[in-house]
Order: C-alpha cells, then sequence, then structure tokens
C-alpha cells in the first residue's frame, strides 16, 4: 500500500473521529446547562439526584460507560438496539462530556457576583432576565479556558469508541499495525495534535473576540 | 426520601431480572429470519479472516460463512470484534455468531453453543528469528515475556504448562497483537495458533523476521462457530448447510485455497 493509500484510509477513520467530536459537543454544550441548573436548583431532591448523577458520571471510566451503553440493554433488558455501534458510543459520549461541562458552567456561573442579581432586581427584572441578559454573557468570557481544556481532551477521547468496534482513526491505524505497518500507529499522533492546534486556535480567537468588555 | 430511592431501586432491579429471563426464550431462529441478517463476529486471523491488497475481506472462514448464509438465505454481515467480548457480544444480540476460528471449549459451553467442528487446530510458540538458538524448548521459556491472546486457547495453553506458567505472561486483545510486540521487542515469545502461525510468520509474510519453535504442540484442539446459549435450532441449520457445502465439495475447494487450515469436515 502506498503513503497516500494509507493516508486516505486513515482519513476516513479521522471523518468518524470528527462526527464523534461534533455531535458530542453540539449535544453535550446545552445538555450541561441543563445538568447545571439540576445542580443548582434550590428543589433540594432534584440537586441531589442530579449531584449523584455527576459524581458516578466523573468517578467511572468513560470506557466503562461506552460498554455499559453498549451492552446493557441487550444483555439485562433483551431490547436489540440495531446494528449500529457509532450511536451507542456518542451517547456515552454525550451523557460524560456533559456532566464535566455542567461543572464549569456551575463555577463560572457561582464566580458572578451576587450583588450584580441584587441590582437587576433593584432595576425591576425578574431573576431570569438577569441570568440570561446580564450573567450569562460573563459567565461565557470566564468559562473559555477551562472549556478548552475539556474539549481538547475530547479530541483525544474519541479514540475510546474503537472498544466497541467504531471504527475511527486510531482503529483504522491498528488494522495497519496487525498486518505488521507499525508508523501508521504513530502518524496518528499528528492527526490528534493538528486537531487540538485547530481547537486552541478557535478558542484564542474566540477569547480576544470577548475580550472587549470587562467581566 | 432515601427509603424511596431504596425502594425504587429496588422495583428497577426486580424488573431488570424477570425481563432478563424473558429475552432468552425468544426463537433464535426466527430472530435471525426476521431480520435477514447474520451478522458475524471476527478478529483479523489469517487464514481464517483477513484483507487483501485490495481491502476485501477474505478467508477461509469468511468465505465458508457466505456460503453457508447463501444456503440459508440470509446476507452475512461482519463485524470487527474485540475477542474478548465475544460472549457480551452475543448474547446482547449485537452479534449473531462468533466465526473465526473459535477453538470449542468446556468452560465456554456454558456461555455458547457450538457448531460441530469443521478445522482442527494446536497452540504454537512464536519467537524471534534472532532467538531461534535461545529458545528451542517450552523449558528454556520458563523466564520469557510470553504474550498470549486473553480468553484464548493459547492463554490456557499456557496456564496448563508446567515451564510457560512460570513465565511473565501478558494477556492480549487479539492474536496479532502478540505477533506485533514480538516484533517491537516487547515480548519474547507468542503462543498463538499454529494455523494462524504457520500462515502468518516466516518468509514473504508481513513478519518475515519471526519463526515458529519448531516441534511444539501444546494443545490439540478444534474449531466450531459460537452461538447464543439456547439456539438449537439456529445451530441446527447452520450445521446442516455445512455438511450440504462438505457434500457438494465446497469445502474441499476452500481447503485447497487456503492450505494452512486444518479442515476436518468430510463429505458423508
Amino acid at each position: 500500500m502506498s503513503f497516500w493509500q494509507i493516508n486516505w484510509s486513515l482519513l476516513q477513520g479521522f471523518g468518524n473521529t470528527c462526527v464523534i467530536f461534533f455531535v458530542t459537543l453540539v449535544l453535550a454544550v446545552p445538555l450541561g446547562l441543563v445538568v447545571t441548573f439540576g445542580s443548582m436548583s434550590r428543589f433540594a431532591p432534584l440537586r441531589w439526584l442530579t449531584r449523584a448523577f455527576v459524581l458516578v458520571i466523573r468517578g467511572t471510566p468513560l470506557m466503562l460507560q461506552i460498554f455499559i451503553v453498549f451492552y446493557v440493554p441487550g444483555l439485562v433488558f433483551g431490547i436489540s438496539t440495531g446494528s449500529s455501534r457509532m450511536i451507542p458510543a456518542l451517547v456515552a459520549f454525550v451523557i460524560n462530556y456533559a456532566a464535566y461541562f455542567s461543572e464549569i458552567y456551575r463555577g463560572g456561573i457561582q464566580s458572578i457576583p451576587q450583588s450584580q442579581y441584587e441590582a437587576g432586581q433593584v432595576l425591576g427584572m425578574t431573576r431570569r432576565q438577569v441570568f440570561f441578559r446580564v450573567v450569562l454573557l460573563q459567565v461565557v468570557k470566564r468559562i473559555l479556558p477551562p472549556m478548552s481544556n475539556e474539549v481538547i481532551t475530547l479530541v483525544k477521547d474519541t479514540s475510546l469508541a474503537r472498544i466497541i468496534g467504531v471504527v475511527e482513526l486510531l482503529k483504522n491505524a491498528e488494522h495497519f499495525a496487525q498486518y505488521g505497518l507499525i508508523w501508521p500507529l504513530f502518524y496518528t499522533g499528528l492527526f490528534y495534535l493538528a486537531f487540538s492546534g485547530l481547537v486552541t486556535l478557535v478558542f484564542r480567537w474566540a477569547e480576544k473576540k470577548l475580550d472587549y468588555y470587562k467581566g | 426520601m432515601k427509603k424511596w430511592i431504596a425502594a425504587l431501586t429496588g422495583l428497577a432491579m426486580a424488573g431488570m431480572m424477570f425481563t432478563g429471563c424473558g429475552a432468552a426464550e425468544a426463537e433464535d431462529w426466527e430472530y435471525i429470519q426476521q431480520k435477514g441478517t447474520l451478522v458475524i463476529g471476527y478478529t483479523i486471523f489469517d487464514p481464517m479472516n483477513y484483507t487483501d491488497e485490495n481491502g476485501k475481506l477474505i478467508g477461509f472462514d469468511t468465505e465458508l460463512a457466505e456460503a453457508v448464509c447463501e444456503k440459508l438465505g440470509v446476507t452475512p454481515e461482519f463485524v470487527e470484534i474485540d475477542w474478548a467480548n465475544k460472549v457480551m457480544e452475543l448474547n446482547s444480540k449485537k452479534i449473531d455468531c462468533a466465526w473465526n476460528g473459535m477453538t470449542i471449549l468446556e468452560e465456554l459451553k456454558e456461555n455458547v453453543d457450538f457448531s460441530m467442528p469443521y478445522s482442527e487446530n494446536y497452540q504454537t510458540c512464536v519467537i524471534r528469528k534472532a532467538d531461534a538458538e535461545k529458545y528451542t524448548t517450552t523449558a528454556e521459556m520458563a523466564g520469557a515475556r510470553i504474550g498470549v491472546e486473553a480468553g484464548s486457547a493459547g492463554e490456557a495453553a499456557v496456564q496448563d504448562n508446567a515451564d510457560l506458567s512460570k513465565g511473565t505472561v501478558t494477556s492480549l486483545t487479539a492474536q496479532r497483537n502478540t505477533l506485533l510486540e514480538l516484533k517491537a521487542g516487547t515480548l519474547d515469545v507468542a503462543v498463538i495458533d499454529g494455523v494462524m502461525a504457520l500462515a502468518s510468520v516466516g518468509e514473504g509474510t508481513d513478519f518475515d523476521d519471526l519463526m515458529v519453535v519448531p516441534g511444539i504442540q501444546l494443545s490439540k484442539e478444534e474449531y466450531g462457530i459460537g452461538f447464543r446459549k439456547n439456539s438449537p435450532e439456529t445451530v441446527a441449520k447452520v450445521n446442516q448447510a455445512l455438511q450440504e457445502l462438505a457434500n457438494e465439495g465446497k469445502v474441499a475447494e476452500l481447503a485447497e485455497k487456503y492450505p494452512s487450515v486444518l479442515v476436518t469436515l468430510e463429505a458423508e
């Protein structure tokens, strides 16, 4: 196989890596906010339940969570979830990342001084109005650095999907390695590095864009 | 509140057990026939399942499975799995059979239904050519770094062997990975299927710097196809198709095409 054929094959795997990355991001970012509202709720049972959820998700390996989502419906409930391997992987990724994101959001929201809510109330705004019009934008600015950390981790975590047979970048490279062609395995590092570099640039650009106001 | 949660989880668990029992009783063959595909779990295992230069999946088991599926009127769908998870893949209905030079093991019969045996095999030791003089008997391998596939017959053979079990044994996810580690120098001996070793190492293969240690046959065994537990009808259908293919000469034809497979299935 020529160098370009191998590159082409790796790129096809990289396509699936990108699918895992973008779908997880698009779904986990809003879902994380929902989890945050749960863990900051004034209704105690909901707060406990959400915090227990976050504890379990952050306290167990993502690899184990992927196994559970993929095998447990069929093993325990006898439900056939179809032959897709990508969808169960995505479900596990979205749940896992939503839990991590929610804690970053909570940190951001709680870092905004209480006085801003009070000032808003003096001006006759409801708590909801204050949150969406005043607090949220400042939160976005403050959480960008920790979010970039998590998102770069996601770039590399996508490789975990191969344990249930999702053909992504690393699995494709392993395929070559099984035939004794080892360099593609290490070569995938360049793909991940380039992707993470791109993510870093996007975050730097976003931080710069939000730099015009002091939060 | 806490009592509530306890009661709820208890109820959920009881529910799981009931539905779990119910699921196993559904007739397996009807389920496969209804969806029209037989999902076959495999790993890269030369000469059973492997890809040619164009990336097409070929091999003795691949072609035999295609022939059997044609007889049964279902479409084969090949999925590369992690071999250590094969029983979980079967029970969760992610695959319908494990067909990849699967050794018929007594321990596995508790959880897997096997087809009739169609070929045989033995476990053998693979080393680097550079170590040809260092390792000639199992006694000399007692202190070596030994690699096997997790859950494989090779792993069992190493545990049962008085000399090999003294080595540092590492279980990997596929037999091929043991060859890779030999090449990389992180293992000294790989204990794998003789059928695979003969086809994969030596001159003209991807692993021409490796060799099979001559004269070591650790355990004789038979290959069968693994199905979900309690699927007698599926097994019967596949057995019948296998015997028909043997009678028609298809099996002998495949045996000629893949000479390293030690086929035992003969025409009646």
